[in-house]
């Protein structure tokens, strides 16, 4: 078997490190994640999940442990980090708070410049980042970044990141701060992505139970700096009681579905979107 | 890639030590006696007394010895400096040659006022980075506040002196953090820091500078906002929540200190 895209083993990390302001983030995570996969990273705040991403992006050392990717240690010597960073587009929370050029034009065209694109390829490749995120290149690409709403800087933000073209893509908190049309639309665009891209592999990080069950295939899910659970999004979603345990929940669909379970309808759990809950409660009224 | 780590000025550490419990007011006129003490002291001798001292009052606050040296390494550059620049031209009469570097001669009179004015330098950092690590940044404003007060008839803003400066210690730490995650989100965007000449280098800071500045105003508007949200007009009538009180151990420090200063400042002249 060849070596997963993304792993790390027996991963640690320790802020401040060797001072009285020490805290412990990670605690030994191991991980593989397979070219192609969706992975929902869930926890609750302070679990690592961020200070996780960061490690898979080749920004923060840990402590002990490895991050491997293809069998490789990012952190490793003679291992050029820069090269592993233009593998790997990490969107960070609020990423709209790092625009910084005149022109949205500009700002998408910082990654594929830094990648030493000619300019032919840079253009073109903000265009079809704009329109991805479903930005009018036409409209927006001459026009100030400071002078947009909020969700339409988030999505310029976006294109920063998608313009880099990654392999693997790491969104954290995508969604926090946007309106119910932001998130659908956020959604969306994430779902279109993984179509035209059928090998692009994505790490979300989310509170969002429900972003989760609309994305990924598999959850893994953090708490103090472990892994607390690591299984396919029906199995780990069917075991509310232990997400619920650590302050978690499932989505809204499939915890109805259990309180009619715990009601005497005869519904399976392992449903996680409203189309499949529909179908299921249909079933068991009619069977 | 840990910013916080080298920047540690204005870091609170809380311990439960003799020194957090001071009055601020006390720590902080010790400070400025510190500073006067170390500026007047002519020997070595006085030096090691005071650095005696002080690793005194450093043990008495339970916090690591080696954390609080970290606080030179901002300056680190500034002290070498020093340094070097006494010691080729401390001596600009001539003294004893110790050795050449192309026409610059390194003087053994050069060395020593060197080591004398650099050893200043760092009692003078250390010791008053004691102070922000043992007093929260709202005690220093307090007491700030009230050390001033009596001079507000003479046109000194206290109130809005202390405010700025509480405001002010209390956003280093979240801009640094800031900082930090600017820096890492452009380099997941291919951004460079670390390589080029000293212009390219100029330039790759400014991802970093717009969205800190952007960043900084917000912040600001938002704080003015909910202060002015919860009341506030100044500092006129202003009521405080902990009001501050000397107690025994403040006199016996300010004792401490008197004679600690004393002994300090006596070998060089009268022995």
């Amino acid at each position: 078997m060849s070596a997963p895209l993304l792993a790390c083993e027996d991963l640690a990390h320790t802020y401040l490190a060797g001072t009285p302001l020490a805290s412990v983030a990670l605690r030994g995570v191991t991980l593989r994640i397979q070219r192609g996969e969706a992975v929902g990273l869930v926890g609750p705040t302070g679990s690592g999940k961020s200070t996780l991403a960061q490690h898979f992006a080749g920004l923060l050392r840990p402590t002990s442990g490895r991050v491997l990717i293809e069998g490789v240690d990012v952190y490793g010597r003679g291992v050029d980090l820069r090269r592993v960073r233009r593998r790997i587009g990490l969107l960070f929370q609020y990423p709209e708070h790092q625009l910084f050029e005149e022109t949205v034009f500009e700002d998408v065209a910082f990654g594929p410049r830094n990648l030493g694109l000619d300019p032919d390829e840079v253009t073109e490749r903000v265009q079809w980042a704009l329109r991805l995120v479903g930005l009018d290149p036409d409209w927006f690409a001459r026009r100030s970044p400071f002078s947009l709403s909020g969700g339409e800087m988030r999505r310029v933000a976006i294109a920063g990141v998608l313009a880099m073209r990654p392999e693997i893509l790491i969104l954290d908190e995508p969604t926090a701060g946007l309106d119910p049309q932001g998130r659908r639309e956020l959604i969306d665009l994430v779902r279109r992505l993984r179509r035209s891209q059928a090998d692009l592999t994505l790490l979300l990080i989310s509170h969002s139970m429900e972003d989760v069950a609309r994305l990924c295939e598999r959850v893994v899910v953090l708490h103090r700096g472990q892994v607390f659970l690591d299984a396919p999004v029906r199995v780990a979603f069917s075991q509310a009681e232990r997400l619920r345990e650590i302050g978690l929940d499932v989505p809204r669909v499939t915890d109805l579905l259990i309180r009619l379970r715990a009601g005497g309808l005869s519904v399976r759990t392992d449903r996680i979107t409203v189309e499949e809950a529909c179908e299921e409660i249909l079933r068991a009224l009619q069977g | 890639m840990e910013l916080l780590r080298t920047i540690s000025i204005g870091q609170y550490v809380p311990r439960p030590s003799v020194v957090h419990r001071l009055d601020p007011r006390t720590k902080l006129l010790s400070t400025v006696a510190l500073m006067v003490v170390v500026f007047l002291v002519q020997d070595f001798r006085g030096l090691g007394l005071f650095a005696a001292f002080l690793t005194v009052a450093i043990v008495c606050s339970q916090i690591p010895l080696g954390f609080v040296l970290r606080s030179l390494r901002p300056v680190l550059f500034l002290l070498v400096l020093t340094l070097l620049l006494q010691v080729f031209f401390g001596a600009p009469d001539g003294g004893t040659v110790l050795f050449r570097v192309w026409s610059f001669v390194a003087t053994r009179e050069g060395l020593v006022q060197g080591l004398f004015v650099t050893a200043r330098l760092v009692l003078l950092i250390v010791g008053t980075s004691l102070l922000t690590y043992t007093t929260s940044p709202v005690e220093i404003a307090d007491g700030l506040e009230r050390l001033l007060g009596p001079f507000r008839r003479f046109g000194v803003p206290a109130h809005e002196l202390a405010m700025m400066m509480t405001i002010a210690l209390r956003f280093i730490p979240t801009l640094v953090e800031e900082t930090e995650r600017i820096m890492k989100a452009q380099m997941s965007r291919g951004a460079d820091f670390q390589t080029g000449g000293p212009f390219r280098r100029a330039r790759a800071l400014i991802p970093i500078l717009v969205p800190l500045f952007v960043s900084a105003f917000r912040r600001a508007d938002e704080l003015a906002l909910a202060m002015e949200a919860r009341g506030y007009r100044g500092g006129e009538g202003r009521t405080r929540m902990k009001q501050l009180r000397y107690g025994p151990h403040d006199a016996v420090a300010a004792l401490m200190i008197t004679l600690a200063s004393i002994a300090v400042l006596l070998p060089g002249r009268l022995w």
